[in-house]
């Protein structure tokens, strides 16, 4: 016995060390994926400045979530390609897949917090524009953006929402809108061949609806209550206009949202409480609800995932006015889905390699294969898409002539309102706080 | 009544409650086994539907069994290469553990000197720190020793976390090991190491085993740092690999199912061969007592 | 036994590889929770030391007191409820009834599969549209008790917990391998005398495996203040934050950038659990000196 663990002791205390040791001899990270596929379609007429010679090759870490099984994974693994052959000996980076994005979230405030940002790195609305700065541990891109040929490529008023005292610290990459789907065939099975334009006959029609036994709105209050936090902040513009949260959440716009928002979930699943995006999906998908909301990624999933040929039988509409409101009938909820960060460089030559990799990657051929193989929008302009399905070509046609779109509430509102979101609409739900006192719930968790 | 009529009475009583006794064992061990194979039984079988299905009807069957969910599984970049991680990293660190924390419960469990029981509370209280609110400090911690993205370094921390458990388990049953064989031994001129060695040690080996399942399953199961720590595909585990089917906006969760239920072939067969060894290696005679 | 000199040689070199992990992984880190605790941080900008009004706070926050009597109660059944299940089985295979292998085996299955999977099915079964268990009802003509389990307020937290106490291999283990090491003769003896197999396993069997049985319940107890995975994956705290548990508290305060709370409410759990873990030694040491 003493032998055998004498022995095992020396085996792990060996091995131990060996593991230790043997790392370093290992490349430090997978290389993008598709390496090789990617030069021959890449797009050639590449703006590159020519002033990038660094005095050695400098890599980058880029913790990226656009890996795996991602809708972007494939085309943005052969910009990453592109990227580092092009700049071969020159600049290198190195992608770190990310794929569950609450540990990615977790992983990029770690960092952030331990002092040391990764080079490259996206982030959400959960982040506060703010908070970024004032960190200090971010590079500011206002000097390549303000005025210079790549600012002139985004869409009016992109960067404006970035820029803080002057400074860029998050380039806007990934926006979205949020529009209403429907599923035709229930609806014209209710007696509606077209979806209503207010909030009252959108109830008449959900009574319609729950009279055949189809649920209406597929609602839920569990995770980050998702789709329930979409239709609220469309109600709220609808019924507070496009400054509703300017005055913070004192604005009765707020109070009578949440009525609205409360009476919905009069005509959705039973089991909306507590319901993850994962349930309300498969309702949807499965023929059992009629009308949806969610962002532009999602609209290729109806034809791939829906049962009963969904795909053809999904159609878009605009989210419906309050009467009495001050919203404008088409102004609609975005957000800014993804901005790209940077941490702080010492090194001239690695700044100057960040400032190249974004430039790169936000070319508009690029963008375009992306938006076109992910459904995805970014803040670039881009053209139009003949290619697009029928239903994004209708949500960016009305993202076009919106005559306002405002950012949804998570991200309108401190970070730790939005996350008490679901729990308040719980309260709400189950009738242990009326509409007043689910925003004060929200208020409280503000403080 | 006679005497021997009673005594038939009683004996057809105790028979009767035998019976019974026996009946309600079986229900017992019958309903925890469906009620633990179950879980099983459904990942398998949700792992061969369409995702559409998984939520439209959960419990059904399959409408055609989805075998392309396996081969999306075997597709994720270095699946097999992330099982053998796991399997060094959870071996390695299971072993540095166990040996930390059976040395301390030796000291611990059969020597009284001062301050041992406040140094046993104190790693028992380790137990109780959340681990999820040291995130920042491990990843301090293990950046400055040049551990990060390296596997001894999850080998490392791995050990360390499991320590207050694992010594818990093993001093458990340690202090219920005889103190007349240690004498015994120690009157015979054994020392120190030798005790442990060749006494301690063996005798403990139940606690040990346990300590070290649970430690190896700790390991196998452990997410947050496994991603928090690493950033090359080359170092990751396992955990990772199944939450490839995971992104941003969706989780392929069928797949992912797929994915798990290869993840855990190899860990019920190690468990099967090491509850073998446990029996196998069992020392009858006079432990307890 | 005492140590003799050479004997506190060796227990210094023994000791101190756990020690040296120790330090490095608990008390060096929980040093800067502590620290971390009395200031305002949203962990990028700069922190402010605010002194203990993190703990008022999180103390005066109904939703922190919930979790914190949350806990109790899962710390409660799994160490009153589970372990003793765990126990009675333990006994029961100890006697190697037939397939006893095989079963001990399955026992063991849920902690081997991801928590993940497990917290998908029993997601499903409680679901109010498709659950297995409204089904069931369905079946058996009471429909009208069919409901949304995990999202109504005063089912939610029963369901957690009854789902979870039935998943005994974790203790059953510890209590087996503790178990086995009983001497047969004495059963033998018991059987010659004519203890019927409860009284053996009343009389001897439980009195042998007093240890593993209090490693367990303090195991039990440890893991209920520590519960966090199965409550964030099948219902994220809700309803209404009736289900949240302590660490749940401290990792949706990070989400919210709010370190100072967070790792205050940290602080607190860990002084909960010492006072559990002293509690429970205190109780079984008391049973002892009161039975010599």
């Amino acid at each position: 016995m003493k032998k055998i663990l004498a022995m095992i002791l020396a085996l792990a205390l060996a091995v131990t060390a060996f593991a230790c040791a043997a790392p370093a001899a290992e490349p430090a990270a997978t290389e993008a994926p598709a390496a090789e596929a990617a030069a021959t379609e890449a797009p050639t007429e590449a703006v590159v400045e020519e002033g990038f010679h660094p005095a050695s090759e400098v890599t980058l870490n880029f913790p990226c979530i656009w890996v795996g099984t991602d809708s972007k994974a494939a085309v943005f693994g052969e910009m990453v390609a592109a990227f580092n052959d092009e700049y071969a000996g020159r600049a290198k980076v190195v992608i770190e897949e990310q794929t569950d994005y609450q540990a990615y979230r977790d992983k990029i405030r770690t960092m952030i917090s331990a002092g040391q940002a990764p080079d490259l790195f996206s982030v959400d609305g959960t982040f506060k524009l703010a908070d970024l700065a004032d960190s200090g541990k971010l590079m500011d891109f206002a000097p390549y953006l303000d005025g210079t040929d790549w600012g002139a490529t985004y869409t009016e008023g992109a960067l404006s929402d970035a820029t803080l005292d002057g400074k860029i610290y998050a380039i806007p990459f990934e926006s979205a809108v949020f529009g209403i789907y429907y599923n035709s065939e229930l609806l014209a099975n209710a007696g509606y061949t077209e979806f209503p334009t207010t909030y009252d006959d959108m109830f008449a029609m959900a009574d319609a609806l729950k009279a055949q036994g189809v649920i209406a709105f597929p609602l839920m209050t569990g995770e980050n209550a998702w789709t329930s936090m979409l239709w609220y902040s469309q109600i709220l513009l609808a019924i507070g206009g496009p400054d509703v949260y300017k005055n913070g959440l004192d604005d009765p716009a707020f109070v009578q949202a949440a009525d609205v928002l409360k009476k919905m979930f009069d005509y959705t699943s039973s089991d909306a409480v507590g319901a993850g995006a994962a349930v309300v999906n498969g309702h949807f998908l499965n023929f059992e609800a009629a009308v949806y909301t969610n962002g532009p990624w999602f609209l290729p999933r109806f034809a791939k995932e829906g049962i009963n040929d969904l795909g053809s039988k999904v159609k878009f509409a605009l989210p419906p006015e309050y009467t009495g409101g001050m919203g404008t009938y088409g102004g609609l909820a975005g957000t800014v889905q993804a901005y790209l960060c940077a941490g702080t460089q010492t090194d001239a030559d690695k700044a100057a390699a960040v400032v190249e990799f974004y430039k790169f990657i936000n070319q508009p051929e690029w963008l375009y294969q992306l938006a076109e193989s992910s459904g995805a929008m970014f803040f670039v302009k881009l053209d139009s898409n003949p290619n697009d399905i029928q239903i994004k070509q209708d949500l960016l046609a009305a993202a076009n002539s919106a005559p306002y779109i405002v950012k949804h509430f998570n991200d309108s509102m401190p970070t730790a309102v939005g996350n008490a979101f679901p729990a308040a609409l719980d309260e709400l739900v189950l009738g242990t706080v009326d509409a007043q006192g689910f925003v004060d719930l929200l208020k409280a968790a503000g403080e | 009544m006679t005497k021997r009529n009673e005594t038939a009475y009683l004996n057809a009583g105790d028979a009767a409650k035998a019976g019974l006794g026996k009946v309600l064992k079986w229900i017992l061990m019958l309903f925890f086994a469906f009620y633990t194979l179950f879980p099983l039984i459904w990942l398998i079988i949700s792992s061969f539907k369409t995702n559409t299905e998984l939520f439209g009807d959960p419990f059904s069957l399959p409408a055609v069994w989805q075998i392309g969910n396996y081969i999306n599984a075997f597709k994720v970049s270095g699946l097999l290469k992330m099982m053998g991680n796991s399997v060094v990293i959870g071996g390695l660190s299971t072993v540095l553990n166990v040996l930390c924390a059976s040395m301390l419960a030796y000291c611990i469990s059969r020597f009284h000197f001062k301050g041992r029981e406040a140094i046993f509370t104190f790693f028992a209280a380790g137990i109780l720190v959340p681990l999820n609110a040291l995130m920042v400090p491990y990843y301090v911690i293990i950046s400055q020793i040049g551990l990060y993205n390296t596997r001894a370094g999850l080998i490392l921390l791995y050990s360390a976390i499991g320590i207050p458990m694992s010594t818990f388990i093993i001093r458990g049953l340690m202090d219920s090991l005889s103190r007349e064989i240690e004498e015994a031994a120690y009157i015979d001129g054994c020392g120190f190491f030798g005790r442990y060695f060749r006494i301690i040690l063996p005798l403990s080996q139940n606690g040990i085993v346990t300590a070290a399942t649970f430690q190896f399953l700790t390991c196998w199961n452990e997410f947050v740092f496994a991603n928090l720590l690493t950033s090359s595909q080359n170092v990751r585990t396992i955990q990772l690999g199944i939450r490839y089917f995971t992104n941003q906006f969706s989780t392929d969760f069928v797949s992912m199912y797929a994915a798990i239920v290869i993840s855990i072939v190899p860990s019920i067969i190690g468990y099967m061969i090491f509850q073998k060894q446990i029996v196998s290696g069992l020392t009858s005679g006079a432990v307890k007592g | 036994m005492k140590p003799t000199k050479k004997d506190r040689l060796g227990m210094a070199l023994f000791m101190t590889p756990a020690l040296v992990l120790f330090v490095l992984f608990f008390i060096i880190p929980v040093g800067y929770v502590l620290v971390v605790s009395l200031f305002k941080w949203n962990g990028m900008t700069a922190a402010t030391f605010v002194g203990m009004k993190n703990y008022v706070t999180i103390w005066k926050d109904p939703v922190f007191r919930r979790s914190v009597i949350n806990n109790v109660l899962w710390a409660l059944v799994a160490s009153c409820v589970q372990v003793p299940l765990s126990v009675l089985m333990a006994l029961i295979l100890n006697r190697k009834p037939r397939g006893w292998k095989f079963f001990r085996t399955v026992y063991f299955f849920p902690q081997v599969i991801s928590g993940v999977a497990l917290a998908m099915l029993w997601s499903a079964m409680y679901n109010s549209e498709y659950g297995l268990i409204n089904g069931i009802l369905r079946a058996i003509g009471r429909g009208d008790l069919a409901i949304n389990w995990l999202g109504t307020l005063n089912t939610a937290l029963p369901a957690l917990l009854i789902y979870w106490v039935f998943y005994i291999g974790y203790y059953m283990v510890i209590v087996m391998s503790d178990l086995s090491g009983v001497d047969k003769d004495f059963y033998e003896a018991a059987e010659i005398d004519g203890a019927s197999k409860i009284q053996q396993a009343w009389f001897i069997s439980l009195p042998m495996i007093k240890s593993s049985v209090l490693t367990c319940m303090t195991l039990a107890a440890v893991l209920g203040l520590r519960q966090f995975e199965q409550v964030y994956l099948l219902t994220n705290g809700g309803p209404a934050n009736r289900t949240s548990t302590m660490v749940l508290y401290l990792y949706k305060q990070i989400q919210n950038t709010r370190y100072g709370p967070a790792n205050a409410a940290s602080v607190m759990l860990i002084c909960v659990g010492v006072i559990v873990i002293l509690g429970i030694r205190a109780l079984f040491k008391l049973g002892r000196s009161s039975r010599n």
